[in-house]
């Protein structure tokens, strides 16, 4: 078992190097760019769900003095390269690939796409522009629903597909489910919900796209999460050489799984101005952000539960509907992600699973924050209503069921050892921070008073980076690489592909350097943003911890210890007997040796060596993720009901996580109270909302309603260090585990102050109208232990 | 139409269009892009500015509007190179992450404080649920305006 070494900053809640431009106006967003002539672009777009294009007119829109241009789709696709989706390629999207085009060409598929592209000299002037295009439309029936498109008598939304099925019915099987099921005391049904919502950064979608006639040279100014997956897109669309494109981002304003590779507004946004040959803004408003930019989730799970009169958790079988809307994107790889982390920390012995994709007339579907976080919301909403209906606590029907920690660790029923997986220590931590017992009788006091309090808990793991697989073969999430370099003036660069949006990427891994090279953290310089100079990266997936932390340490190792081998040369010292402490290298033992890193530098700079020596003070290192293991954690939710308007009040939240060794406290906490307030958000408040017809219900911030400071509570956190199983790189991710494990959380809290009127809760989107419905429709339609039809529990025995 | 405005201390006049909005005129006429555009209905709050002596929300105010008061952006809010203490905390408490809404945040905050300079957290809450902040989960934000506030009590 590895030791965790004392370390100067990796540890230490360091404030971050990025703040003093974030904090005076000095930022360097997509929309503060800001080129010589610049040209701005708005879009027109589709007001109907499902419709023939018969004709799109922007003749008047050209003939508008200060518009400069105006593209069709199908001008669009004369001046790209028509494929699939980049995305969705580099993804390796299974099945038939879905028409892909820019702009809409044929039919609009839903509201909000865009039918055409207006550039101007101002934004307000191409919004004039948008108002003059002319659209014919043949409306055609929505397909709104995931019930329709699985009719086969839905119209398709893309001809090439034939039907609406964008990720075929497939099933896989784990274990012996007929003899689970067969030999079970109990076998439940359920059908859970989870509904629509999306990713809102505060900063909306938006590049800069600028061509260069001259040299033939695209520069792109990005908002993305990866400069080169964007790139990759721009190239394969506007069929370019790789070496003609040039992807940048400077801050970005958040993302959450939003901001992958480049938008078609913002492939259409570099096609403009390589045909105009002028630089092109596109930043997107709310309006377009909340209807076009992508949602996620809305998937529908029939449950089957296997269970022994015990509260053992024998087995499930799982149909999983997923609504992919227009333009699937990620939702096509969202299913299998689910199948793989459903038996989560929990023994289970036998697991179906079936799935399929569906496509309507709703906006695209995208990567949010935990994309697969429905598996946790199901697991841990079965549990509840299992435990409640043979009489169990919560809590004991979890730790009755979590996988103890053994050696060799147990294995997920799909494959993945539980290695340092802690649930049980973090179950039993939250329990007695929470003091349940306690809770308890204020609960029932509570209630003697009218007051209708309620506390749930709910624990998750993340493969953060997941777990070395038994072969040992690959590393848990593929590799990462880093170039690493010391500067003449001292300072260690870094040049990560990782590219970090509110991530604090800039201060932590100079953490981690400042300690592994010994400089001072001030010494660190890193390099994000820009496809000449970084290396292949992506921030996403809770990956930079391990991935990025990991080749961060392992590369400045590595150049220290090439700096040390050059500086034995000019220093006539064995390279064993140096050693580099403060910016300075020097032999051990003597103060007085010591020559700064900069002096080092510049000597390998400008001397002249024999062939035998290396004063070349860069390296490149890749990191496989090492031992790997997981984050997770459980949380627990305080909350009061108002039972006569239905607001729900989150009056205390706890987590207790295990993400490993912390490289800076302050920043991880961060991310886990942000996960958690998007999670309250998503049950309480938030919903891409359509109406039968696909129209989009919820376009503005009036609509579609975000968590303020007094929806969240404060979120006290404690954090597990418990298992180290890397001889050197322990930290794991934390960005999503809050938003996979707060719905769950407080649904199940919410069920619990609701017990006195007998509800129960089969869906994750309770805002207080429904919170009011349950109440209402509560008792009649929920008596424990008989069968009932629809989306209800069907408990009790055979 | 001309609008002569004083922007953290120094007076413009540009010849603008009547429709267009405080929030443009100050990124895109000024050049100081601190301010952010974030929701065009009020809701969000990353472009609230000071007119005078008050925070607004610069997506819903005309251009016009400002002709003759004075505008106070995150751009004038340190004294020199002394970061204003609202800045300071937000440093010292993580207050932020992505930073799009903070400049927002800091002005209402400034508010606050000068209005109320020992807020209890509710009040601090109360004062920016009219802005939304999609990182943090806000606690941070509470803790890095109550630094501020002990900060000038001397604490």
């Amino acid at each position: 078992m590895a030791q965790i070494a004392a370390q100067r900053y990796t540890g230490a809640s360091i404030r971050r190097s990025e703040d003093p431009r974030l904090l005076t106006g000095r930022g360097r967003y997509v929309d503060d760019i800001k080129l010589p002539g610049m040209l701005h672009a708005a879009f027109v777009r589709s007001p109907l769900a499902h419709a023939r294009v018969l004709s799109v007119d922007v003749c008047a829109a050209r003939a508008l003095p200060g518009v400069v241009a105006a593209f069709t789709g199908a001008d669009l696709e004369a001046m790209t390269v028509p494929g699939p989706d980049a995305l969705s390629t580099l993804m390796g999207a299974a099945g038939p690939t879905p028409e892909f085009t820019l702009l809409a060409t044929d039919k609009v598929r839903f509201a909000g796409d865009p039918v055409a592209v207006v550039i101007a000299e101002s934004r307000y002037l191409a919004e004039d522009g948008c108002e003059l295009v002319e659209v014919d439309y043949d409306e055609l029936p929505p397909v709104a629903s995931a019930d329709f498109a699985l009719d086969p008598g839905s119209p398709p939304l893309f001809a090439n597909l034939g039907d609406n099925i964008a990720r075929s019915r497939s099933r896989n099987e784990f274990g012996d489910i007929a003899a689970t099921f067969a030999g079970a005391d109990r076998v439940y049904d359920f059908r859970i919900d989870v509904h629509r919502h999306q990713n809102v950064p505060m900063e909306g979608r938006g590049c800069v796209a600028s061509y260069d006639p001259d040299l033939g040279v695209l520069t792109m100014h990005a908002a993305t999460q990866s400069v080169h997956v964007a790139k990759i897109a721009v190239t394969m669309r506007l069929g370019m050489e790789p070496d003609k494109v040039r992807v940048l981002a400077g801050d970005i304003g958040g993302s959450f799984g939003l901001k992958i590779g480049a938008s078609r507004e913002e492939l259409a946004t570099a096609a403009a101005s390589r045909a105009l040959g002028r630089p092109v803004k596109w930043v997107e408003d709310r309006t377009e952000n909340l209807t076009a930019s992508g949602q996620a989730r809305e998937e529908s799970f029939n449950v089957r539960a296997a269970v022994s009169n015990d509260g053992d958790l024998l087995g499930l079988d799982v149909t999983m509907v997923i609504d992919t809307g227009s333009y699937p994107g990620m939702g096509g790889m969202v299913p299998a992600i689910i199948e793989a982390m459903l038996p989560g920390p929990y023994k289970l012995a036998a697991l179906g699973f079936e799935s399929v994709g569906v496509t309507t007339n709703k906006a695209p579907y995208v990567a949010y924050r935990g994309p697969w976080a429905s598996e946790t919301f199901v697991r841990e909403r079965v549990l509840d209503l299992i435990a409640k209906d043979l009489g169990l606590d919560p809590l004991e029907i979890r730790l009755r069921n979590a996988a103890p920690r053994t050696d060799p660790p147990a294995v997920m029923l799909t494959g993945r050892p539980l290695a340092g997986v802690t649930t049980r220590e973090s179950l039993e931590r939250v329990a007695k921070l929470a003091d349940i017992p306690a809770f308890r009788r204020r609960q029932a006091q509570a209630r003697a008073q009218g007051r209708y309090l309620g506390i749930g808990v709910a624990t998750f793991i993340e493969a953060a980076p997941g777990p070395r697989s038994p072969e040992g073969a690959s590393g848990p999430m593929g590799s990462e690489s880093m170039r690493l370099r010391l500067d003449e003036d001292g300072f260690v660069v870094l040049f990560t592909g990782q590219m970090p949006h509110g991530q604090s990427h800039q201060t932590t891994l100079a953490q981690i350097a400042a300690d592994e090279f010994g400089v001072p953290f001030e010494q660190v310089r890193v390099v994000v943003g820009d496809t000449d100079v970084v290396p292949f990266g992506l921030t996403g997936g809770s990956r930079s911890a391990t991935m990025t932390g990991g080749v961060t340490l392992h590369g400045a190792r590595r150049l220290k210890a090439k700096v040390l081998d050059f500086a034995s040369h000019l220093m006539e010292v064995s390279a064993m007997d140096l050693q580099i402490t403060d910016g300075n290298v020097g032999v051990r033992g003597d103060p007085a040796s010591a020559v700064a890193v900069s002096e080092i530098a510049r000597q390998a700079a400008s001397g002249e060596f024999g062939a035998d020596v290396d004063a070349r003070l860069e390296v490149e290192a890749v990191f496989d993720g090492g031992e790997g293991g997981w984050s997770g954690g459980s949380h627990c939710a305080v909350v009061e009901v108002d039972v006569e308007t239905g607001i729900v009040t989150v009056e205390r939240y706890v987590a207790v996580e295990d993400c490993g060794v912390l490289i800076n406290p302050a920043v991880v906490e961060g991310q886990i109270r942000g996960g958690v307030a998007q999670g309250i958000g998503a049950v309480l408040l938030e919903r891409s909302a359509y109406d039968a017809d696909g129209n989009f219900q919820s376009a503005t911030f009036m609509d579609y309603l975000l968590p303020t400071a007094c929806d969240v509570p404060r979120i006290e956190i404690e954090h597990l260090q418990t298992v180290p199983l890397d001889a050197d790189v322990n930290f794991r991710g934390v960005g999503e585990g809050g938003m996979i494990v707060a719905p769950p959380t407080i649904v199940n809290a919410i069920e619990d102050a609701l017990s006195p009127f007998g509800v129960r809760i089969y869906e994750q989107h309770l805002p207080p109208a429904r919170i009011l419905e349950l109440i209402a429709t509560a008792g009649s339609a929920q008596p424990s232990g008989s069968a009932q039809p629809g989306r209800s529990a069907q408990p009790g025995g055979r | 139409m001309k609008v002569t405005l004083t922007v953290n201390g120094t007076e413009y006049a540009r010849d603008v269009e009547p429709r267009l909005l405080l929030i443009h005129l100050l990124r895109d006429e000024l050049g100081l892009t601190g301010s952010h555009w974030g929701c065009d209905t009020s809701n969000c709050g990353a472009c609230v500015v000071w007119l005078d002596d008050t925070p607004v929300k610069s997506c819903t105010v005309l251009a016009v509007m400002a002709d003759g008061h004075r505008v106070l952006t995150v751009e004038g809010l340190a004294n020199g190179a002394s970061l204003d203490p609202v800045q300071q905390g937000f440093a010292h408490c993580h207050g932020l992450q992505c930073g799009f809404c903070t400049p927002g945040m800091m002005l209402t905050a400034r508010w606050l404080l000068n209005n109320n300079p020992h807020p209890s957290s509710y009040q601090v809450r109360e004062a920016i649920s009219g802005q939304v902040c999609r990182c943090t989960g806000y606690e941070n934000i509470v803790k890095a305006v109550l630094w501020a506030a002990e900060y000038e009590a001397g604490g």
